[in-house]
């Protein structure tokens, strides 16, 4: 179990973490979800030793590990942001450089380079020069690249960022084998809510440095007053009428529509719609869904996620 | 260590799969070397003549015997003739034409022997030069090649030329008597006939024997003895070859050092600190693989100067490979501390090119040193190009022992030494981890 406590991280004018607690329980899909710059990096960055807390500790089965300390990075399998790999030359010297760095030698580093390359789906191009790879193909190999060691615990900094649907889904299936399969703690950054979503058992989120909820999907949606979304078409909807929803609830404006999460008053769907139809908005152009972690993070915040 | 070596191959994998690292570390800098090369002599062929405009108007013999010399001149080529397009017939050239062609940029200078260039009246040669400066070089160049050929191969000139005044301004039986007297006195001092002496000063004479060999000759007698790399084979390029590769060992070395900004920018350099590699790993393996590089890149340029130029490398090669091994070292800490001291690459390839141009400059990896204000001199040896430059040239040039070049080896591999840990401890503060 990783146990974070009251980890503060302040840059020059920055306080990217202000006093993070959690715990992760050993074989769970944690994802930890923000907007960019909440702090979800610095905090992989803190949990992996690369950046020394200004207060707290990060504690791996109880034991606290030690700012970039060699032997505590061997624990972890680092998937970056970024596609950091060496494009001019093939998927298979990038996997024997990744191994060797990580103490992989010989006839096991084979074995650990055919499991990882058979798991992400790039046995057939591994003689390939990754520069010749798509994007998605990369992103597969980013994550191969990391898990040759077979480490307890894989550190996903938003894995997926720039990827096609597709790949994006063989990404998942990829993650969610190597969690359920092969037991691995898997702490996942995104600021797609729909990702943590469907990838995630737990969750947290993160605003400016700091925890502002944490738990199940069930639990975090929970936090609303009402579990229900309303989008409403702007067409024709005046400034006025715009104000009037205002007392009805939380507004999110987006291009096309008006999200609403209405307060308790409205909490019934026909004075709902008895409302709507006062300020004459057409039930056509009226949509209600159930609530998700973005409406979550609005609740929470009174911001769009990616704002 | 295993560390390091891992880091070490990969970037040498890298550096292998990356062709136009490659092609500048390796090709450009000899393509460039046979090109300076060839310009400065270096082939071993003669070497090209300046084309001039020759026009010769007068009918004097002595114009002829000038024109002569001219013609035989190891610096010039006097071109007499042109072919205008509207004829395609050849025609000489005359004034007219040549100050034309001077003024059209055709050519930088004519000559022109004019009509009175030498009359019986005359008491001085008269000769017109038009010229266009463009090229300092070349014109200074030309105005000494033609009074070369004048005081050297025409000495007999002067005494001539001196009775001939003689003959002018005094005039009449004055004039006489002052050729008798000064035959005279030349004869008795030397012991020769009066008539011999009046012969040497004779047109005549000046057309038969212009150097003036059998008296008026070799008044002016200079020996000149090289003592210095008299047996060098191709002097040009082995002057400047030391020159030439340092220059390209600092880009490149600098380059290979700036690829830690580049790992950092593609986020490998994160990868590797999110495993079980320390940053001294890091720096270790990219000092070793840019300090190799730099040794290899210059070996290759000495080879390549050696093959194409004859530059004898072997004869002193164990000094030249110290200078080459520090010399290296040097270049690679210079690299580092660009890299640990800027916040980008943009801003690292900024500021390292305008440094190794300015080192290139006055560090003598373009001309010589000599050829600077004093100052600028005293300025030049705090530049790591000046004592590289320097210790090639000692070692390929006057081909010493490794006394000659032990203060060279000490200051380079000490800047290697100290610039380097200095970086090492910038690179914890900087930005790059």
């Amino acid at each position: 179990m990783i146990e974070i406590s009251e980890v503060v991280k302040n840059f020059e004018n920055v306080r990217a973490l202000q006093g993070v607690s959690l715990q992760i329980e050993d074989g769970s899909f944690f994802g930890l979800l923000g907007p960019n710059g909440a702090g979800k990096t610095t905090l992989l960055n803190v949990i992996i030793g690369l950046l020394k807390p200004d207060a707290g500790h990060v504690a791996i089965d109880g034991e606290v590990l030690v700012y970039n300390d060699v032997n505590v990075k061997r624990k972890f399998g680092y998937v970056p942001q970024e596609i950091a790999l060496y494009q001019e030359l093939t998927a298979l010297t990038n996997l024997k450089i990744f191994g060797r760095l990580y103490g992989v030698t010989g006839k096991k580093l084979n074995e650990r380079i055919d499991w990882a390359l058979e798991i992400v789906g790039l046995s057939e191009r591994k003689n390939d020069v990754v520069k010749n790879f798509s994007g998605g193909m990369k992103r597969r190999l980013n994550i191969a690249c990391s898990i040759l060691h077979n480490p307890e615990i894989i550190l996903c900094d938003e894995p997926t960022v720039g990827v096609d649907p597709q790949s994006r889904n063989a990404i998942f299936e990829m993650l969610k084998k190597l969690n359920r399969e092969e037991g691995k703690l898997i702490i996942y950054t995104t600021h797609y809510m729909e990702e943590a979503e469907r990838l995630c058992d737990k969750m947290a989120i993160i605003d400016y440095g700091k925890i502002i909820a944490e738990g199940t999907l069930e639990d975090l949606t929970a936090l609303l007053e009402k579990k229900e979304t309303v989008k409403i078409l702007k067409n024709d909807l005046t400034v006025s009428k715009l104000e009037e929803l205002k007392l009805m609830g939380m507004v999110n404006e987006t291009e096309f529509y008006i999200e609403l999460i209405p307060k308790e008053d409205f909490k019934k769907n026909v004075r709902l719609f008895e409302k709507f139809e006062e300020l004459g908005i057409p039930d056509d152009n009226v949509e209600i869904s159930r609530a998700s972690l973005e409406d979550v993070f609005l609740f929470l915040t009174g911001r769009n996620l990616r704002d | 260590m295993k560390n390091v070596l891992i880091l070490l191959r990969k970037d040498v994998l890298r550096f292998v799969a990356d062709k136009p690292a490659l092609l500048l570390t390796f090709i450009l800098p000899p393509v460039l070397i046979l090109i300076f090369g060839l310009i400065f002599g270096g082939s071993g062929e003669p070497q090209s003549k300046i084309k001039i405009i020759f026009v010769n108007e007068s009918k004097s013999p002595l114009a002829l015997t000038l024109e002569e010399k001219l013609d035989s001149s190891d610096v010039l080529k006097p071109v007499k003739e042109f072919t205008p397009e509207e004829s395609k017939v050849p025609q000489r050239f005359d004034e007219e034409t040549a100050v034309r062609f001077v003024k059209e940029g055709k050519y930088s200078t004519a000559i022109v022997l004019p009509e009175d260039f030498y009359t019986d009246t005359s008491s001085a040669l008269r000769i017109k030069i038009f010229y266009d400066p463009k090229n300092a070089i070349e014109s200074s160049l030309i105005q000494g090649a033609i009074q070369k050929t004048i005081f050297t191969q025409m000495s007999s000139l002067f005494p001539a030329l001196m009775t001939k005044r003689a003959k002018k301004t005094l005039k009449g039986s004055k004039s006489v008597s002052f050729e008798n007297e000064m035959a005279e006195i030349i004869g008795k001092y030397f012991n020769v006939s009066k008539d011999t002496i009046v012969k040497y000063f004779s047109e005549e004479n000046i057309v038969k024997n212009p150097s003036g060999e059998n008296f008026i000759g070799n008044i002016i007698n200079i020996e000149s003895k090289q003592v210095v790399g008299e047996s060098v084979n191709n002097p040009g390029v082995t002057r400047m070859a030391g020159g030439w590769a340092s220059m390209f060992l600092l880009f490149s070395i600098v380059g290979a050092s700036l690829t830690l900004f580049e790992e950092k920018q593609e986020g490998s350099l994160k990868r590797l600190l999110c495993m079980p590699v320390t940053r001294s790993q890091i720096l270790w393996s990219k000092y070793v693989f840019s300090t190799t590089l730099g040794i290899v890149q210059l070996l290759t340029m000495f080879v390549f100067t050696w093959l194409f130029f004859g530059v004898d490398i072997f004869t002193n090669f164990g000094n030249l490979f110290i200078v080459i091994v520090v010399s290296s070292m040097a270049a690679v800490s210079f690299g580092m501390l660009i890299t640990s001291t800027v916040k980008s690459i943009q801003q690292a390839n900024g500021i390292a090119t305008i440094i190794i141009l300015i080192m290139s400059a006055i560090g003598g990896a373009w001309f010589p040193v000599s050829f600077l204000p004093g100052w600028m001199q005293t300025v030049a040896k705090f530049t790591i190009t000046y004592w590289s430059v320097d210790a090639f040239l000692q070692v390929l040039w006057r081909n010493v022992a490794f006394s000659g070049i032990a203060l060279h080896v000490l200051i380079l591999a000490s800047v290697g030494v100290v610039v380097t840990f200095y970086s090492v401890i910038r690179f914890r503060k900087g930005n790059i981890f």
